[in-house]
Parts: structure tokens; C-alpha cells; sequence
């Protein structure tokens, strides 16, 4: 069913094909027909679909978003504008401003067996065969209309290929920039593969500048080759007047380890939705997030894992800490299919309304075709503990403290299940940040 | 120190302290007793400040302050201390951060800077000896995974390091066994100076034995009927309370 929504970028893409074509990769034109036809059956999701119910994406796209046709890029030099709180994160930094993939800092050097380029960079045969082989492969059998809007408008993307045995010592940062003169809509893309054995941690980190209506789509493949590690983590520190579609696909190999870590500071509205699926027995799939919403925030995570190989596991937990009249949502499916015994899977979300008006829906779901696993899940949604509270009014610590401390112990565990010492020690300090109400983009910002 | 004139007090709208009298004097200890119920817990909540509790009469002033009018942490600041009945489990807040947070709002409002780490954790060296805490609760959760005993002797940490004037000790020696009630009896002994005081809520004479106070008052319905020394606290222990409510239907 074509949305209203739907039928606006339809037809910009109809009228923009050939130009769209022109300038981007030819894997990438090789996808858009299908997407075309994807996005045409299915539309923009409203509330209507059940993957969607606690965010209306039809509502969010119908304004009539410009997309940069002509790759404006509105930041010349991210590298050198770019300001980063905790230096020597990452030897390896991309930049996307918008959804224009910034060439590299001519000093970069990248280390051994790591291949990270733009779609528009891939010049190798063997860049091109990887592209040829794993881009879209996950999306395309998605029935998500944003994922088919992104794959029909998307121009360029990033690209992390590591190579069999490669071990990154730091982590790998990416940094998008939603920045524009207008109101606009963005498509990023980006592709992961890790070969076996390989291992690496990627941080994403979205920010914003300038206070324009904003709406970006992102689809992530992750492709975990056997015995390999990846570790996604996004943080997410924009502006109210955003909102991000990020759709992440994984599909791991057996014994590959993925950890999902999702910090949301500040957004107008999110939706994070993650498809998982376990293709071969002892992978692992780990996924945390920890959300910080006040005012009108609306921040909805939807996740879905497939157990289809046996002995599996799935760890998962997302906190929500809610003010003011935000909303947090999520839904969460541990699916584990015919033949997938000893699975094992742990679903957790826990909120914390700090607000009377806040407000925290909560969907864990469990659907099992298998008759030996141990799969678990709960949810709770709660207020700050008065007894606690008062137990540090009583010790001296004035009440916005107390409470600050509370709300930080509460989304503690999720920072500390982060094993990269340096990622979790930045991400803990900007949640402090974030809790204290200082923190604007200055963790990381264009200066 | 205190003075405590015609207090009246309620939970829920329902009226638990009912003219309270109670004068406390620098370097006092001061036993407090009486059957459940009778409003012990509710005259330390409201000298603490706990917002579940309603004054609807009377005044308490400290250190001539109306002690009423101040907010439940400034209260602390000038000097006021309750050791928790239950103490309260805060997973995810480690100890050292609490007694850091707390040190230094203290420390702000007396117009100081924050103490220094090394000065900070030399003092939590020092006050953990006197009640025999080890180093490893200090980076646990507030009393998370601490035992009753260890739960209690955390509180006279606390109390060591905030150095209060007035410190009110709410069955503090409640399911404690004999070892950990001399070591938590023991540690408040040693903090004891002629300008510090206490008010203590008890029902056993171990406590009297350890701490030899100045004054016992027994609280009845709501108010204080009887006061005497601590040879009225061995009374009690060993008639119980009826023969005073005797007293009183007289």
C-alpha cells in the first residue's frame, strides 16, 4: 500500500533517476528498481503496522524533505573543524556530513587488512565483487518501507571490509554530521564485513549542526564472518528537530560474537530497528542500549533475533531513563526457529519514568520452535526510588544530585557491559554530561 | 542543642506524635523507648526531615535554627545524622562516589573546596578502621549485597566520616549479634566528644550497657510520659512498659 508519504519520494525519484544514477556506484543503481517496487508495495510504515506501532514513520517523512541531488556538502573540512573530547579514540575517523562520505584525512593510515571506503571509492576488482556480493543482500528481503526508501535514494556509503585474522587494535570511528541549509532528508548507508576471525570495534557517532528540520535513514549491513567479533556502538547527540531511521541488519556466522551498544543523548525522534539473525551454531549476539530522553524526545528501539542454528545466544538489555514529556518505546523478539536447541537468550528492558509525564512502552516478545532452550525476558517500568532518595538528602547531597546520581546508577550496568575501556570511559562521561545538562554536541562538535 | 516544644506530627493524615517535649544539651546522650508504635520512628523522621511526615504543630530549633524550616540536606550540613533502621540498598551507586557527594556538598556549604582524592580517600581509610569495614564495600553499590550487621556498621561509617553534631541512632543495635553490636556500640563511643550528642531508640539493655546515657524518656501515644536516667531504661528491660501506662491511667 503506497502511503501519501511514500508516493512524495517516489516520484522524486522518478523524476531524478537518471541523475541519481549517474553519480553514485552501479551496485547501487542495480538495487533501486527493486527498492522502487519494495517501497511502492509496502509504503511508509504508520502506526498501523506492528513493527511500527509506537512511531509513526509515514508522519515523520511527509513533509516534503529536499535530498541532496548535487552533493552539496556544506562543511568543507570536518577534519580539521572537528573537535573530540577524548583524543587518540580512534587512528581511523570517517566523516559523513549528511549523507556525502567525506574523503579520508590525507594522513590517515590504515592499518593492515583493514579496507574502509566510500561506495564512490570502490575502484579495485575486488572492492567491486564485494559490493557486487553483500550490498542489500539482508535489505532487500526486508518488507520495512524506510529501508526501501533508503536503498532507492541512497548515493554513497561507507564501507568496512576487514580481512580474515584482522585484529584492530582501536576502535574505528565513524561521525556523521546532519548538517544543511535546509530541511532535508539524508540516506546513509553502510556496510560491515568482517571476514573470519576478524575483529573490530566501530563507533558511530551522530551529531548535528544547525537547528533545520532533519531526517535521516540509515541501513547497516553486518556481515560476521565465522569465529569473527564486531562491535557496533552508536552514540547518538543531535539536535530536537532530527529524526533518524537507523535499520541495522546482522547476519552472523557460526562462533562470531556481535555486540550491538546504542547511547542516545539527545534526538527529536529515533527509531532504531535491528535484525539479527544467527545463522550458525555458537554465535552470539549481545545488544545494549541506554537512552536519555527528556521533553518531546521519542526514542523507540525494535529488535528482532533469529535463533536459526543451535546453541545460540542472545543477551540483551536496554534502559530508558525518561523526563519530561518523552516517550520511550520498545520492542524486542527473541524468534528461535525449528532445530535451534540449546539456545540460550536473555531480554531485558527496564525503564525509569523520572517525570510524571513521561511515558515507557514496553513490548518483550519470545516465540519458540525449538523444545531445548532457556529463553528469558521482562521489562519493568518504574520512578525513582523515594527511599533512596531520601537515604542522600539525609547524607547532604541536595536533591537534583540525588537524583542525578540515582538516574546515572540506573543506566550504569549498560555502560559497563561496553568491554572497550576507552569507548566506555567516553560514553560515561558524556551520559554524566548529558544527566548534568551541559552537554550540547560539546563532547564531540564542530567548533 | 535541640529543643524540641509541643511537637505534633502525622502520616497520611493520621496524627502520630501529639505534643512532644524534649530538651538535648551538648555532649548528651539521650535514650529513647517506648511499646511499637508510639512514635519513635516518626520523631526521627521529622527531625530529619523526611517529606512523608507532616508537622502540624509545634517547633524544633538546633543550634538556635528553626529546624523546621530547613531542607532535609541542610539539615545534614548543620549537623544532623540518622542511622537508618533499614538501611536502604542503592545498587549502581558505589560508596565511594556517595561519600564523596556527600563530603563535598558539606564541604560547599561551609564556603570550602572539595576535597582533594588523596585527602578524600585517606579519610575513608581512616573511618572504615573504626568500624572495621573493608576496603572492597567502598567500590560496592550503597549496601548492596551487605549484611544486616555490615549494613549497620556502614552506617557509623557514614556517620564518622559526615562528623555530625547530633546523631540519631534508629535501632541501630536491631538484629545485630554481640560482636557486631560491640563494634558498632564501640565505634560510636569513639566519636563521642563533650559538644557532640545523640538521641538513641532502643529496646535492649545491651545498648545501655555499651553507651551508659545520660537521660531515658519513654514516648507513649505520641508523647513523652516518663524521664529518668539509665536506671529507668534497666526498669523497663525488665518490667516492661505496662506498669508506666499504670502510671499514667492514674
Amino acid at each position: 500500500m503506497t502511503t501519501h508519504s511514500a508516493s512524495i519520494y517516489l516520484d522524486l525519484y522518478d523524476q531524478h533517476a537518471a541523475l541519481l544514477a549517474s553519480r553514485s556506484n552501479a551496485v547501487m543503481n542495480e538495487r533501486r528498481a527493486d527498492a522502487r517496487a519494495r517501497l511502492a508495495q509496502y509504503g511508509l510504515p504508520t502506526s498501523r503496522i506492528e513493527r511500527y506501532k509506537y512511531t509513526d514513520a509515514a508522519a515523520a517523512f511527509a513533509p516534503d524533505y529536499g535530498v541532496n541531488l548535487h552533493r552539496v556538502c556544506s562543511v568543507s573540512d570536518p577534519y580539521k573543524t572537528y573537535r573530540c573530547s577524548v583524543p587518540n579514540l580512534s587512528a581511523v575517523l570517517r566523516f559523513v556530513v549528511g549523507d556525502v562520505v567525506m574523503p579520508a584525512a590525507p594522513t590517515a593510515v590504515l592499518p593492515e587488512g583493514l579496507r574502509l571506503y566510500s561506495f564512490a571509492e570502490a575502484a579495485a576488482a575486488d572492492d567491486a565483487a564485494l559490493l557486487a556480493r553483500y550490498y542489500d543482500r539482508l535489505a532487500r528481503e526486508s518488507t520495512d518501507g524506510v529501508s526501501a526508501l533508503n536503498t532507492l535514494l541512497t548515493q554513497d556509503g561507507l564501507v568496512v571490509h576487514l580481512a580474515a585474522g584482522t585484529h584492530l587494535k582501536s576502535p574505528l570511528q565513524i561521525v556523521n554530521i546532519s548538517a544543511a541549509d535546509l530541511d532535508m532528508l539524508s540516506s546513509r548507508r553502510l556496510l560491515i564485513v568482517a571476514e573470519a576471525g576478524a575483529s573490530a570495534d566501530i563507533l558511530i557517532c551522530d551529531h548535528s549542526a544547525g537547528e533545520h528540520q532533519y531526517v535521516s535513514t540509515e541501513v547497516i549491513e553486518v556481515f560476521a564472518g565465522e569465529g569473527s567479533h564486531v562491535g557496533l556502538y552508536t552514540l547518538e547527540e543531535t539536535h530536537t528537530t532530527n529524526r533518524r531511521f537507523c535499520h541495522t541488519f546482522v547476519e552472523q556466522a557460526a562462533n562470531s560474537h556481535v555486540q550491538m551498544g546504542s547511547v542516545a543523548l539527545t534526538s527529536g525522534l529515533s527509531r532504531s530497528t535491528t535484525d539479527v539473525v544467527l545463522r550458525a551454531a555458537g554465535a552470539r549476539y549481545d545488544g545494549v542500549a541506554a537512552v536519555i530522553a527528556d521533553a518531546a524526545e521519542h526514542i523507540d528501539h525494535n529488535v528482532l533475533v533469529r535463533h536459526a542454528a543451535e546453541g545460540c545466544q542472545s543477551d540483551m538489555l536496554y534502559k530508558y531513563v525518561l523526563d519530561g514529556d518523552s516517550l520511550g518505546a520498545f520492542a524486542g523478539k527473541v524468534l528461535v526457529e525449528e532445530g535451534a536447541q540449546q539456545t540460550l537468550s536473555q531480554m531485558t528492558n527496564a525503564n525509569l519514568c523520572v517525570s510524571p509525564t513521561a511515558r515507557a512502552l514496553s513490548q518483550p516478545m519470545l516465540e519458540i520452535y525449538a523444545d531445548d532452550v532457556q529463553c528469558n525476558h521482562g521489562s519493568t517500568i518504574g520512578r525513582l526510588d523515594d527511599a533512596a532518595l531520601f537515604y542522600l538528602r539525609q547524607r547532604g547531597i541536595a536533591e537534583a544530585e540525588a537524583r542525578l546520581l540515582l538516574q546515572h546508577a540506573f543506566i550504569n550496568d549498560v555502560l559497563q557491559r561496553i568491554p572497550v575501556g576507552i569507548l566506555r570511559e567516553r560514553l560515561a562521561m558524556l551520559v554524566e554530561r548529558r544527566f548534568r545538562g551541559d552537554l550540547r554536541c560539546s563532547g564531540c562538535a564542530l567548533l | 542543642m535541640l529543643e524540641i516544644r509541643n511537637l505534633h506530627a502525622a502520616v497520611e493524615g493520621k496524627e502520630i506524635l501529639r505534643g512532644v517535649n524534649l530538651t538535648i544539651g551538648d555532649g548528651e546522650v539521650h535514650v529513647l523507648m517506648g511499646p511499637n508504635g508510639s512514635g519513635k520512628s516518626t520523631l526521627s523522621n521529622v527531625l530529619v526531615g523526611h517529606p512523608k511526615y507532616e508537622v502540624t504543630e509545634g517547633s524544633v530549633t538546633f543550634n538556635g535554627k528553626d529546624l523546621l524550616a530547613l531542607s532535609p540536606e541542610d539539615r545534614s550540613h548543620e549537623g544532623i545524622f540518622m542511622s537508618f533502621q533499614a538501611p536502604i540498598e542503592i545498587p549502581g551507586v558505589s560508596m565511594t562516589n556517595f561519600m564523596r557527594a556527600a563530603v563535598n556538598a558539606k564541604r560547599a556549604y561551609y564556603g570550602q573546596e572539595p576535597l582533594a582524592a588523596t585527602e578524600f580517600l585517606k579519610l575513608l581509610r581512616e573511618k572504615r578502621k573504626l568500624v572495621g569495614l573493608d576496603a572492597h564495600f567502598m567500590s560496592r553499590g550503597v549496601n548492596e549485597g551487605f549484611s544486616g550487621g555490615e549494613r549497620k556498621r556502614n552506617e557509623i561509617f557514614q556517620m564518622a566520616v559526615l562528623e555530625p553534631t547530633f546523631s540519631i541512632l534508629d535501632e541501630t543495635d536491631s538484629g545485630l549479634d554481640v560482636d557486631a553490636l560491640r563494634i558498632v556500640a564501640d565505634g560510636f563511643n569513639q566519636l563521642r566528644t563533650a559538644k557532640t550528642s545523640a538521641m538513641v531508640i532502643t529496646h535492649y539493655q545491651r545498648m545501655l550497657d555499651y553507651l551508659r546515657p545520660d537521660f531515658v524518656h519513654v514516648l507513649v501515644d505520641g508523647r513523652i510520659v516518663k524521664n529518668g536516667t539509665a536506671q529507668l531504661g534497666y526498669d523497663i528491660e525488665e518490667k516492661g512498659f505496662d506498669w508506666i501506662k499504670d502510671e499514667i491511667a492514674q
